[in-house]
C-alpha cells in the first residue's frame, strides 16, 4: 500500500493503477479498505486465508489478494463466491495450472456457473452469452485473470507465454441456461446436484461458432460439431483432450425434440469426429510418408464420451451453438467447484 | 489515497544445491522427458554425445506425466538415488 500526492482524483488514481503495471489494460476500479473488506466478508473469507497454491510455481493465492483484485476487476461483494471457487479451481492439482495457464496456446480461462446462484446474481445465460453486457460475466472473468496476473505471477511474455492469445483472456464467464434444458444442467453431468451452485473452470484455446440452418434431426446437425471438432488446425487432434460444446436454443430444441439424450449426443461425436491417418500426415499434423493404410485408418478425436462437456446456453433465435476446444493433451482437466449453499444467504 | 496492491510474489523456498561432480568422467546420467514432442529423441542423442565424449551411462529416466506436472516425489527419489547428473527442461 501507498501513499498518493495526486488530488482525490478518480482519474488520477486509476492512471497510478495502469502506472503500477497493475492492469489488463482496461481501467480498474480503485479498491478501498471497505470495498475489499465487503468482498471477504460475502465470500465468508479472511484475508489471510490461502485459496490455493500452486507448488511447482512457488504460488500461493491469499484472499486478501483475490479480493483486491475482484474490486479491481468491478465485481460487486456478492460475486465474490463465485471467484473464489474460480480460484480453487485454477489450483486443482488436475486443472495442473502451469500449462494452461503459460503455455504458447494463449487458453481462456472459461467459466460455466450453474445453479441458484447464477440466478441470484443474474449471470446471463441467454442472448449475447459470450458477449458484452452483463456486469457479472464480465467482471468476474475478468476478476479471474487479473488474480492470475497480479496474485499468480502469470504476466504476458513472462509466465504467460500466449503466442496470440484470445479475447476470452480478458474474461470468459457465463451462466448455463438451465430452464428448458434438453438434459441435466452440466453441474449434475459432474456428479452435484441441481440445486447445488457450481463453478466449472476449461481452458480453451479458442471459441468458434458452428451454424447449421438447415438441420431437423441430431445426425446431420451433430456432424458439422463433428467435423468442427476434427478440423486439422485443432491443437487437440491427437490429443483425445476434453472439449466444451455450448448448444444454443434452436440447436438443443433439435436434440431435445428427438429424445436425444447427453451421452446419445457425446457417443456421437466420439464415433463422427475423427480424421483419416492420411489427412494427418498431408497436413504434417503426424510425421512420415503417407501409405495405403493411411487412408483407411482412422483416428478419434475424442477417447471418452464424458471428454466432451455439453452446455446450453445462448438465445432462443438463431442456428448457432459452439465448440470450445480444450487446451493441451490430456495435460489439463476441467474442474467443477460447488459454491457453499451458506454463502447464498450473504447475497443480498 | 491508497494503493491497494494486487500482487504477491513468488513463496520463498530454500532451495540447496547438489555439489557440483569434480569431473563429468563417467557420470551416472538421468534424464527427464517432459513427453514435448520430440524431447525423447533429443534426450537419447544428447545421451550418446555424453556417452562418447564422457562416458556417462544413462541410468535413470523419469517420463513425465506431462509437460505440465512436476516430476513425482518417487520420480525424484528415484532420480536422486539413481544419477550423479540429470538432465531437464525440453522446451517446443
Amino acid at each position: 500500500m501507498s501513499e498518493l500526492d495526486e488530488a482525490a482524483d478518480p482519474a488520477a488514481l486509476i492512471e497510478a493503477y495502469y502506472d503500477a503495471g497493475w492492469t489488463d489494460g482496461l481501467p480498474v476500479v480503485p479498491p478501498s479498505d471497505a470495498s475489499i473488506a465487503a468482498m471477504l466478508a460475502a465470500a465468508g473469507l479472511e484475508g489471510p486465508e490461502r485459496l490455493g497454491e500452486i507448488p511447482g510455481r512457488n504460488t500461493e493465492v491469499i484472499a486478501e489478494k483475490a479480493a483486491i483484485n475482484a474490486v479491481m476487476a468491478g465485481c460487486r461483494p456478492q460475486y465474490m463466491p463465485v471467484v473464489a471457487a474460480a480460484v480453487r479451481s485454477l489450483c486443482a492439482p488436475a486443472f495442473a495450472y502451469h500449462g494452461p495457464a503459460s503455455s504458447t496456446g494463449g487458453s481462456a480461462m472459461v467459466l460455466v456457473v450453474n445453479g441458484p446462484i447464477a440466478r441470484r446474481l443474474g449471470i446471463n445465460s441467454g442472448n449475447n452469452a459470450f458477449g458484452q453486457g452483463h456486469r457479472p460475466n464480465a467482471t468476474i472473468g475478468r476478476a479471474v485473470r487479473l488474480i492470475m496476473m497480479n496474485a499468480m505471477n502469470t504476466r504476458p511474455g513472462f509466465l504467460d507465454r500466449a503466442t496470440l492469445g484470445n479475447p476470452g483472456k480478458y474474461a470468459f464467464c457465463f451462466a448455463e441456461h438451465e430452464e428448458d434444458h434438453p438434459w441435466e444442467p452440466l453441474h449434475v453431468s459432474r456428479g452435484l446436484k441441481a440445486e447445488d451452485s457450481a463453478v466449472t473452470l476449461i481452458a480453451s484455446n479458442s471459441v468458434y461458432q458452428v451454424y447449421n440452418q438447415l438441420a431437423a434431426s441430431p445426425e446431420p446437425l451433430l456432424r458439422c460439431f463433428a467435423d468442427a471438432l476434427g478440423n486439422m488446425g485443432s491443437p487437440n487432434l491427437k490429443g483425445f483432450n476434453e472439449t466444451l460444446i455450448v448448444f444454443a436454443g434452436e440447436h438443443a430444441d433439435i436434440l431435445k425434440a428427438a429424445r436425444w439424450s447427453r451421452s446419445d449426443v457425446q457417443r456421437f461425436l466420439v464415433e463422427h469426429a475423427r480424421r483419416r491417418v492420411a489427412d494427418f500426415k498431408r497436413a504434417a499434423r503426424m510425421p512420415g510418408a503417407v501409405t495405403a493404410a493411411d487412408e483407411t485408418t482412422w483416428r478419434h478425436v475424442f477417447e471418452r464420451p464424458e471428454d466432451i462437456l455439453i452446455a446450453c446456453a445462448g438465445g432462443r433465435a438463431g442456428s448457432w451453438s459452439a465448440c470450445l476446444p480444450g487446451w493441451g493433451n490430456k495435460w489439463t482437466r476441467s474442474i467443477t467447484t460447488r459454491i457453499d449453499d451458506a454463502l447464498l444467504g450473504r447475497q443480498t | 489515497m491508497k494503493l491497494f496492491d494486487p500482487t504477491s510474489k513468488p513463496v520463498e523456498r530454500a532451495v540447496r544445491l547438489a555439489p557440483r561432480p569434480a569431473s563429468p568422467k563417467g557420470l551416472r546420467l538421468g534424464l527427464v522427458d517432459n513427453t514435448k514432442f520430440n524431447s525423447d529423441i533429443l534426450l537419447k542423442k544428447l545421451a550418446e554425445r555424453l556417452a562418447a565424449r564422457h562416458q556417462m551411462t544413462v541410468s535413470a529416466t523419469n517420463r513425465k506425466r506431462s509437460p505440465s506436472h512436476e516430476i513425482d516425489e518417487a520420480g525424484i527419489r528415484a532420480l536422486r538415488a539413481q544419477s550423479d547428473l540429470v538432465i531437464s527442461g525440453i522446451g517446443d
